[in-house]
């Protein structure tokens, strides 16, 4: 039952297509939707932990690594909805939207958010790509939101190219499809009837078909070399929709590939998959840590970072042992992170109204708290200690320094790039002078809570790992 | 050569024309052709098979990729006179070179294993992975917003008849998802076109160039 009460988001969206013409009912809607989505998500989680997978019927089934990654999207999507208010009345006092955007913003953050509920929980490889192509639907409205030249330039690349990805994703699932020819099952396929057919699978096949897959979905993670409309999107969507496709669909999609490394692993074995991981991680880290210096905006700034974090992900997964557990750690520490320097950075926008970097100075004087919670998670995000991604990332590449030990070098060089380049773009915001016709003080209590929230569940996570998730972690790193 | 053969061989001669072809009215006859060899792939199965969910989706592609999409890019295309807007990022002969070197790359040894998924289709197999290749050629060298999308929905076609010769029609999920991505990208095709036009007065996506570090 559990599993309708979140797509609950889907009626929530339909219903205030269809009924309400009251802002603040609509906003009061979203939020009830939301925490009701997030009450039924920890339901969930509970029974994954008791019994390893959720699944109430064929149709669905959520395992230990799809549980995590539905406590993401109900945390951060609670925390955009609430932070979505506030930031679009923002916007409203400025005259910059009407009702009628702010009405279909909560419509497609809801089917947004369904679209991933469902992607994740569905146990039907065709309806997980489905939801996906979905979430690329939803979301290319909300990146063309403020109906100006470059958002629309952005969600047109973002439509193309994640189009085209995703295509090339369902060819590869289709190519999965062929083990299925034998047995005749062609009816309703679900992943373990793919996993318990793998054997029938030609290994080159299955090589190719993964390869295809990881193009596909590895575009909507934002693996380099297909990262590039990672950039436009984020900087041109609305704050909370940047922190989502960071903090939530990022997740979903690497979920997606990690469902096929298993398929393809009992075919071909890890390593071959293994590799691939390595080489997509080491060429995302690296394009994140050469791109970042040239950044001019600060939210382009967080989508290359994004870019880094997905490559770290992949490192772990391609290390194997330890280093699984690190970047499932890490998926959840760069969800509430960077959802949480997004949000930050819809507060940087409406007080500077600038996305430019050069533009952004004296913010500790101009927004104390934001500056504060800013620098806070500019150290977590780039892997100082004591926080949770320094001691994911030393336990991944501790995992790949015995493997490839030149490699390791070279990434932690990267890393150091990395943090030197954000750290002097961070210094200038948060430092300097500010501009005289900058009026100082935080705009609202409201752009602040969803972001607090955010940081008091990392640092918490930093220094307690509360029992669920350590069971969690072992059925991850023992099923993948 | 079978019927169903030289129904891949016309599919992978309009592919070819989508990238000879220089007005964009042009492209969209020929999607129109194409869609329509989809659909008699599809019907053909459907008369082997008797499926009835078969027979629903040839009819779905018929109504929406042969008659619909067409009709709609051909007033798109006469209501902004679009008449000459199909510009390329490579010359004519470069473009066919590309085209044969991916046909030559579909046909290799080492996409055999691919291509051989039905032994006795191999030669339409590969044929239809060149014409997957030649789609995605199309999208990354035509500046043109319409021809982008005719490029994606070509390259759904090759996905389709793939699944054809690789047995996989009467998959539900190849149904599920050609249904599902004809609705998706015929909303993007109403918002997205005439919105694009709205803000750079062209369709031409060269001129996108507002985002850049």
């Amino acid at each position: 039952m559990e599993i309708f009460i979140i797509l609950i988001s889907f009626f929530g969206a339909a219903i205030i297509f269809l009924f309400i013409k009251n802002r603040k009912l609509i906003e009061f809607l979203s939020v009830l939707v939301s925490a009701v989505v997030l009450f039924e998500s920890i339901n969930i989680v509970t029974k994954v932990v008791q019994n390893k997978v959720y699944s109430p019927n064929s149709l669905f089934l959520i395992d230990s690594l799809g549980a995590i990654v539905v406590l993401i999207i109900s945390f951060t999507g609670i925390a955009a909805t609430v932070y979505s208010i506030a930031y679009l009345r923002e916007e409203s006092s400025r005259q910059i939207i009407g009702f009628t955007r702010v009405k279909q913003y909560f419509i497609l953050l809801n089917l947004f958010l369904a679209a991933m509920f469902l992607a994740v929980s569905s146990n039907n490889p065709v309806i997980t790509w489905i939801s996906v192509e979905a979430t690329t639907l939803s979301t290319a409205f909300l990146i063309s939101f403020y109906n100006k030249p470059s958002a629309m330039e952005a969600a047109w690349k973002y439509l193309i190219i994640n189009s085209i990805g995703l295509l090339l994703g369902f060819f590869g699932t289709l190519l999965y499809l062929t083990s299925l020819r034998a047995s005749g099952q062609m009816g309703f396929i679900t992943w373990n009837n793919l996993l318990l057919n793998a054997s029938h699978l030609n290994p080159i096949i299955a090589k190719i078909s993964f390869i295809f897959v990881l193009i596909g979905y590895g575009t909507k993670v934002g693996l380099a070399p297909m990262h590039t409309w990672k950039p436009d999107a984020y900087s041109k969507a609305p704050a909370p929709i940047g922190a989502l496709f960071s903090g939530a669909l990022l997740s979903v999609a690497f979920l997606v590939i990690m469902k096929f490394k298993v398929i393809t692993d009992s075919v071909v074995g890890p390593l071959f998959s293994q590799k691939l991981f390595i080489i997509f991680g080491v060429l995302s880290i690296s394009v994140a840590s050469f791109v970042l210096y040239s950044a001019k905006s600060y939210k382009r700034l967080l989508a290359y970072s994004s870019i880094e974090h997905a490559g770290i992900m992949m490192l772990g997964f391609g290390f194997g042992g330890l280093g699984i557990v690190a970047a499932t750690l890490n998926i959840i520490y760069h969800s509430l992170v960077k959802s949480t320097l997004f949000f930050l950075s819809g507060n940087i926008l409406l007080k500077y109204r600038s996305d430019k970097i050069v533009n952004i100075k004296g913010m500790i004087n101009v927004l104390p708290i934001t500056a504060i919670l800013f620098l806070l998670n500019f150290l977590i995000i780039t892997g100082i200690p004591p926080f949770g991604i320094f001691i994911n990332e030393i336990l991944i590449l501790s995992e790949g320094i015995k493997l490839y030990p030149f490699l390791t070098v070279f990434v932690v060089l990267l890393l150091a790039l990395l943090f030197v380049g954000f750290l002097k773009y961070v210094t200038a915001m948060v430092y300097g002078k500010k501009s005289p016709e900058i009026i100082v003080g935080e705009k609202n209590i409201w752009l602040l809570i969803p972001p607090l929230f955010l940081v008091a569940i990392t640092l918490y996570l930093t220094f307690h790992l509360p029992q669920f998730l350590k069971t969690l972690l072992m059925a991850v790193e023992l099923y993948y | 050569m079978t019927f169903v053969e030289s129904l891949l061989i016309l599919f992978f001669i309009s592919t070819i024309f989508f990238h000879l072809a220089k007005k964009n009215i042009g492209v969209a006859y020929a999607y129109s052709f194409q869609s329509l060899l989809i659909v008699i792939l599809l019907f053909n199965s459907f008369l082997e098979t008797k499926s009835i969910s078969l027979f629903f989706v040839a009819f779905l592609v018929f109504v929406i990729k042969v008659i619909i999409t067409p009709i709609f890019i051909v007033k798109l295309i006469k209501k902004h006179q679009l008449k000459f807007l199909v510009s390329t990022y490579t010359s004519m002969p470069v473009t066919l070179v590309v085209v044969t070197i991916l046909a030559i790359i579909a046909n290799s040894s080492f996409l055999v294993p691919l291509t051989s998924i039905i032994p006795s289709n191999q030669q339409s197999l590969s044929l239809a992975l060149s014409s997957l290749f030649i789609s995605l050629f199309l999208i990354i060298n035509r500046k043109g917003a319409l021809s982008q999308i005719i490029g994606v929905l070509s390259l759904e076609n090759s996905i389709v008849a793939f699944a054809f010769f690789a047995g996989l029609e009467q998959t539900l999920a190849l149904q599920i998802g050609i249904i599902f991505d004809i609705f998706v990208w015929m909303i993007i095709a109403t918002f997205f076109i005439s919105m694009i036009y709205k803000h750079f007065g062209t369709l031409n996506v060269s001129e996108m160039q507002h985002l850049k570090d």
